[in-house]
């Protein structure tokens, strides 16, 4: 396999060696552009494939070279988001599915945390509880929304239900772990300083389990993310992206459906990158991990 | 600095011993030992000894054992401020800095915010680290870390001062570095401290008195008393006398079997360098 | 306490030692007994509420109903055929993916041209969820086959290029060194000493991406499915037979259990004497 190098010399340099130098130093750039240069030229290298893509969408959907009624320009699709954004559909939707993930995730936490504290500092509730929770949490948690239905109706009730599921499991499984595996060293330490249960819990179990316990919270945000897309195309009454997305589907408008995708995509990237801030301030100076 | 109150340690008659598949494995068989206020013991001896066994029967982290631990008149019966442990690894707290480290230990004592704070500082400059104050663990080399973890062993100034091998972690010529440091400390606080280690130089050069244990069953084999002046010289002759005596007594791998009459090889090893002397368990 | 304690010390053998072995078989008992307790109860709190009533049949039927639901659709063999639909689909979309997911993965991790090309793009399609696919997938090849290989075969891709990624790039320089300083080819290199080593994490991803393949394909088959087990899942809610969805629904993780299980299992042997260094 060939493997270009990073950044590609002019020609003119490439064939002095069989010339000898060159003739005067304006041929090749001073170093400093030469490096900021060769940084925009990296960077723009992942642009090439979108563009190229965007190009080749467009001129085919405006030559009709496809014969589909599915086939929508990206100017469409622009379009519709516009329109769809001005009459603040797209608020809407987008506020009650945040607004339902939002109380799924806390109420999913806080029931997280406690369970997980309690598996995680007591080990008889642990391997009483433990395997069957385990069990529990490999059944793909989708399969419980028919079930979920019957017993909390179509609405927002048991979306809110299912999203706190969704967010629980992980929440206790890491909370649990994290208690669970505070190493006994420092444990004794803490013994050596008198310390009581309380102190011992809050200033040694807890800062020592907190990165596990924060991986259980960021998988709770996206977990509980992908289940409310999920419970709106199963639970279909009220409003939502994941509603945006069937009903565009169902009504065949493609340009619809697209523009619900590019807003799931870009609210999932915010998720994660809000998630990603707040690990940074959390834990920018001690190394991620007990030890 | 206010002085320190330094006691006096009595180990009497202690036995511990595990059972398993109903056979009892003794891990101390009947140790006794008195410690003087004041004096620096070293406690020496390979794996499985039971040294560092001993060591946290005094510093109270484990109960279980028959006999008597008693710190100035009063039984051991669980851990204290009074008593101070550095253990081999730092075991610093890695989400907080040096000073907050050693600050953790002084979260029960009678002390006020403005005194805990001194006491930090004072401690820090100690062991030498100022400047320091701020970096956290995963920012110190090892020496670093474990000096931080012995300011953090005497800042609520305990009357007894456990070491469980503080620098077997550490390479060579940090470990010197910080046996002189240790011996300094010690010279200047005056506080009783026990150290364990299997570093046949270190014990001699840090102690005024060596035990040395051997294993199965743990137990005292021999009390030597270290009459040297401080500060020593590892080159001294008598300090090397002192080493091939209690290097003797464990033996050598390697070196000819004991003869027919049960007395100790004669011949004298070549001498390895001194920085290198080791118990080669 | 030194008294007592030396004397109770002293005597190694008689009621103490029995009473010892006694109490530590309990213990053992107990613990092996435990982790059933939880169910049993639950089990028992279903059953008695069933009968007493305290529990309408239509939101929750009794565990006797559902195991001879279960029964008879494994007798008739629709359980058997409903599962095999769902199993083959799964085992399509999770090879097809991973072997794409593989094979993009490691031109990812091998040439850093095509990395700077291709990456960017692809970390921006991955921040759409499988599921936000579903819409648009349901309008360009409809309700079908399709629909569930791909759906599947992108679920299962995702994780296995990412880590396939992990793997390459993060092959010890070490290594890569000792191997240059024996006059390995660059193709010598990736295939003794990259690929090796980045088997673990490879293992990790398949076992990921094999767990959001079976999610993905529980999602679509209740969504937009006339076969399957999420389509009995469906089925019965819809003809309020709860019965029917609670057998689908234990079926359903039964085979995740096992599958997992089977997977665990693999990856701790492929991980089994590798240094804690090669872990993500």
């Amino acid at each position: 396999m060939r493997f270009l190098s990073t950044l590609r010399l002019p020609r003119g340099l490439n064939r002095s060696a069989h010339q000898g130098p060159p003739p005067c130093d304006c041929v090749s750039p001073p170093p400093r552009q030469q490096r900021r240069l060769a940084k925009t030229f990296v960077a723009s290298r992942g642009l090439l494939l979108p563009v190229v893509a965007l190009a080749l969408w467009s001129i085919v959907a405006a030559l009709h070279l496809v014969k589909s009624g599915l086939l929508v320009s990206p100017l469409a699709v622009l379009q519709t988001g516009w329109q769809q954004t001005v009459s603040g559909a797209l608020l809407r939707a987008l506020s009650a599915s945040l607004a339902r993930e939002a109380s799924g995730f806390v109420i999913g936490t806080v029931g997280g945390l406690l369970l997980g504290s309690l598996l995680g500092f007591s080990r008889i509730a642990r391997r009483m509880v433990g395997p069957s929770f385990d069990t529990f949490k490999q059944i793909s948690l989708f399969a419980w929304i028919p079930l979920i239905s019957v017993w909390f109706g179509l609405g927002d009730a048991a979306k809110v239900v299912f999203l706190s599921l969704a967010a629980l499991l992980p929440v206790t499984a890491h909370t649990c772990d994290g208690i669970h595996a505070v190493p006994r060293s420092y444990i004794e330490v803490a013994r050596a300083f008198r310390y009581s249960r309380l102190q011992l819990v809050a200033h040694v179990i807890l800062p020592a389990a907190l990165p596990s316990i924060f991986t259980g919270l960021y998988l709770a945000l996206i977990y509980s993310w992908l289940a409310t897309l999920g419970a709106e195309y199963l639970l279909v009454s009220g409003s939502g992206i994941g509603n945006l997305l069937i009903d565009g589907s169902e009504q065949f408008r493609m340009d619809l459906v697209l523009f619900g995708i590019i807003v799931v995509g870009l609210t999932g990237w915010a998720l994660n990158a809000l998630a990603r801030r707040a690990e940074r301030a959390l834990f920018a100076r001690r190394p991620f991990g007990a030890s | 600095m206010n002085a320190v109150v330094s006691e006096a340690l009595d180990i009497r008659h202690v036995r511990k011993r595990y059972l398993q598949h109903g056979t009892t494995l003794d891990v101390l068989d009947d140790v006794s030992l008195s410690v003087r206020p004041g004096e620096f013991i070293s406690v020496l001896g390979a794996s499985g000894c039971g040294k560092s066994t001993l060591l946290r029967l005094i510093a109270g982290l484990d109960t279980d054992y028959s006999g008597d631990i008693l710190v100035a008149g009063e039984p051991v019966r669980d851990t204290s401020l009074q008593r101070g442990i550095v253990f081999q690894d730092h075991r610093l707290f890695p989400w907080l800095t040096a000073s907050q480290n050693i600050l953790a230990a002084l979260r029960n004592a009678p002390l006020s915010a403005k005194q805990k704070r001194d006491a930090v500082a004072e401690h820090i400059a100690l062991v030498g680290l100022k400047g320091f104050e701020n970096a956290y663990p995963n920012q110190l080399s090892g020496g670093m870390a474990q000096r931080v973890a012995i300011a953090r062993g005497l800042v609520n100034r305990p009357r007894v001062l456990l070491l469980d091998e503080p620098f077997g972690a550490l390479d060579a010529l940090t470990r010197g570095r910080l046996q002189n440091e240790l011996q300094r400390i010690w010279q200047q606080e005056r506080i009783t401290m026990i150290l364990v280690t299997h570093d046949v130089d270190e014990a001699i050069y840090l102690g005024d008195r060596v035990v040395t244990m051997a294993p199965r069953p743990g137990r005292i084999k021999r009390i030597v008393d270290v009459a040297l002046p401080r500060p020593r010289d590892r080159g001294d002759a008598r300090f090397i006398r002192l080493r091939d005596e209690i290097v003797a007594e464990f033996g050598e791998p390697g070196t000819s079997p004991r003869d027919s009459g049960g007395n100790l090889p004669h011949t004298a090893p070549a001498h390895p360098p001194i920085t290198e002397w080791r118990l080669a368990w | 306490m030194s008294d007592t304690a030396i004397s109770l010390a002293a005597t190694a053998s008689g009621n103490s030692c029995a009473r010892r072995i006694a109490r530590a078989w309990l213990r053992s008992a107990a613990w092996h007994v435990a982790p059933w307790l939880l169910p049993t109860l639950l089990l028992a709190l279903w059953t008695i509420g069933s009968e007493r009533g305290w529990i309408a049949p239509q939101i929750l039927p009794p565990p006797a109903r559902v195991y001879d639901t279960l029964v008879e659709l494994a007798r008739s063999g629709d359980l058997a055929s409903h599962t095999l639909i769902s199993v083959q689909r799964v085992l399509v979309g999770f090879g097809i993916g991973t072997l794409c997911g593989f094979a993009l993965g490691a031109g990812l991790g091998l040439s850093r041209t095509l990395e700077a090309y291709v990456l960017p793009s692809f970390n921006a399609v991955v921040q759409i969820p499988v599921l936000g696919w579903l819409p648009f997938l349901l309008l360009l090849v409809g309700v079908g086959e399709p629909l569930k290989y791909i759906l599947i075969a992108h679920a299962a891709l995702v994780p296995v290029t990412l880590s396939t990624l992990q793997g390459f790039r993060q092959a010890p320089a070490t290594l890569d060194e000792v191997a240059r300083g024996y006059g390995y080819s660059r193709w010598q290199r990736i295939v003794h000493v990259v690929l090796p080593a980045a088997v673990p994490t490879l293992a990790t991803g398949v076992r990921l991406a094999f767990t959001k393949a079976w999610l993905a394909l529980v999602v679509v088959e209740l969504v937009a499915s006339s076969e399957g087990l999420g389509y009995l899942i469906v089925n019965g809610r819809q003809l309020f037979q709860l019965d029917l969805v609670m057998a689908a629904v234990v079926v359903v993780g039964a085979i995740g259990f096992v599958v997992n299980h089977l997977l665990d299992s693999l990856e701790a042997r492929l991980r089994r004497g590798r240094p804690s260094a090669f872990r993500e």
